[in-house]
């Protein structure tokens, strides 16, 4: 009884073994697997990204963090690995289509890999180009610095007792 | 520290603000300018900067809305037709001397305390003061706990109820986040104006001034010189970049 036991599990080892092998042959038979999503290319015809694709593929959430922090904190507006970018080169302008869809090039892998991210619930996921601020009218007046010490007194006052009666006039 | 203290390492900035480019207000809506000097943008904002504003109510019209509408449209805010929890960033209050009757008009916006109660309570950090100066809130961690809103002495921020429809891709806003005026920090970067001093000047009011009051050179470290600038509410002691004429 127990001989046959042993016979039938070798058995089943050796075809075990032989349909991995059938199934790996079919595998490498092509030269994608088909399965993998189609994510779409830049728009500007493009096709070298900021970095390798294979690094982009597994790391581009770190760039993308590390870029967020600087940007927010320091104000480091660098263009290289900002999230808006990353659309305004994936996402055709005027483009329809919007995250959640599976054409989206952020949701065409994480649809997929069934990766939820939220960086859309604020950010925007198509491209503006700038619509929107016009924001380059220069602020400051500047003449060549003269003196290198002045003292500025300001008067301040405790305005909270001369404010008896306040309304305001709300948000348009 | 002094109140007014806001003449730290002062020497350090003017050394390297001379190859500053002159940029000159002529008229209301008018900009005489070379080059706008922006900062690179590789480089981190750095504390020989410090941003503000004086804010004349002399000169602030009242029933004039232009600085609000400006910072809705520049910031992608919507009215809910909810007054009582739409965003608001800036807004404007009328004062009433009860004795005199006599009446100001000003605009609210955060006043971007030099020691702001809205950090100091904030459990996650995401209310974080930079260091030119401006104070946000980095939506990326804040919890919506709105601790902030409670600590803020002039009401200035507002908390994100409603899904947000961005339609704006530099002021990136959404859902269950408190925000509150980033003095257009995406324009300053950029070396430009926040847009409601930009709308007040088209206006043709010019009752606001925006610059580096580090620097004594600027406009603003002119005016303030001349004629002073009280804070609101002095007495907390923080120091606010925000100043007004008139109150
Ligand atoms: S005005 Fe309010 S929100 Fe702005 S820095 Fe001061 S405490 Fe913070
Ligand atoms: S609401 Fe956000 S920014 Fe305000 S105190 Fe809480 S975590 Fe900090």
């Amino acid at each position: 009884m127990q001989q046959l036991n042993k016979r039938m599990h070798n058995t089943l080892i050796t075809i075990a073994g032989l349909a991995m092998l059938v199934f790996s042959a079919f595998a490498f038979a092509g030269e994608k697997p088909s399965f993998a999503p189609k994510v779409p290319h830049p728009t500007n015809g493009s096709t070298e990204c900021v970095q390798p694709e294979d690094e982009m593929k597994k790391n581009h959430m770190n760039y993308i963090l590390h870029q967020r922090d600087q940007t927010m904190h320091q104000g480091i507006r660098t263009k290289t690995y900002s999230l808006k970018e990353c659309i305004n080169c994936h996402v055709p302008e005027n483009s329809e289509v919007r995250f959640g869809d599976d054409k989206h090039f952020c949701s065409s892998c994480h649809n997929f890999a069934a990766v939820s991210i939220d960086c859309f619930q604020c950010h925007m996921d198509r491209p503006m180009k700038g619509k929107g601020t016009q924001g380059k009218n220069p602020h400051t007046a500047q003449a060549t610095p003269t003196a290198d010490k002045t003292t500025i007194s300001t008067d301040i006052a405790d305005t909270s007792k001369s404010v008896q009666d306040t309304k305001e006039a709300g948000n348009e | 520290m002094s109140n007014s203290d806001v003449n730290i390492s002062r020497r350090s900035f003017v050394e390297k603000s001379a190859t500053a480019a002159a940029a000159l207000t002529i008229a209301p809506g008018m900009f005489l300018h070379t080059v706008a000097e922006a900062k690179p943008a590789d480089q981190a904002v750095s504390s020989a900067v410090r941003w503000g504003m004086l804010i004349d109510t002399a000169k602030c019209a009242s029933g004039c809305t232009a600085c609000v509408s400006a910072c809705n449209t520049e910031n992608g805010i919507a009215s809910h037709d909810r007054p009582r929890t739409d965003q608001q960033w800036i807004r404007k209050v009328t004062l009433r001397d009860k004795q005199t009757k006599h009446e100001i008009s000003l605009p609210m916006l955060c006043q971007h305390c030099e020691k702001p109660p809205c950090v100091d309570v904030c459990p996650t950090g995401a209310s974080f003061k930079r260091d030119d100066g401006i104070v946000l809130v980095d939506r990326h961690i804040c919890i919506g706990c709105r601790y902030c809103m409670m600590a803020c002495p002039y009401k200035a921020r507002s908390f994100a109820h409603e899904t947000v429809d961005a339609t704006v891709d530099h002021q990136p806003r959404g859902k269950g986040t408190v925000e509150s005026c980033t003095m257009c920090v995406h324009r300053v970067d950029e070396g430009g104006t926040p847009a409601c001093v930009e709308a007040c000047s088209e206006a043709e009011h010019g009752a606001m001034i925006f610059g580096d009051i580090k620097n004594p050179d600027s406009e603003i470290s002119k005016q303030l010189l001349k004629h002073g600038g009280k804070q609101i509410r002095a007495d907390l002691g923080l120091n606010t970049g925000v100043r007004y004429r008139g109150i």
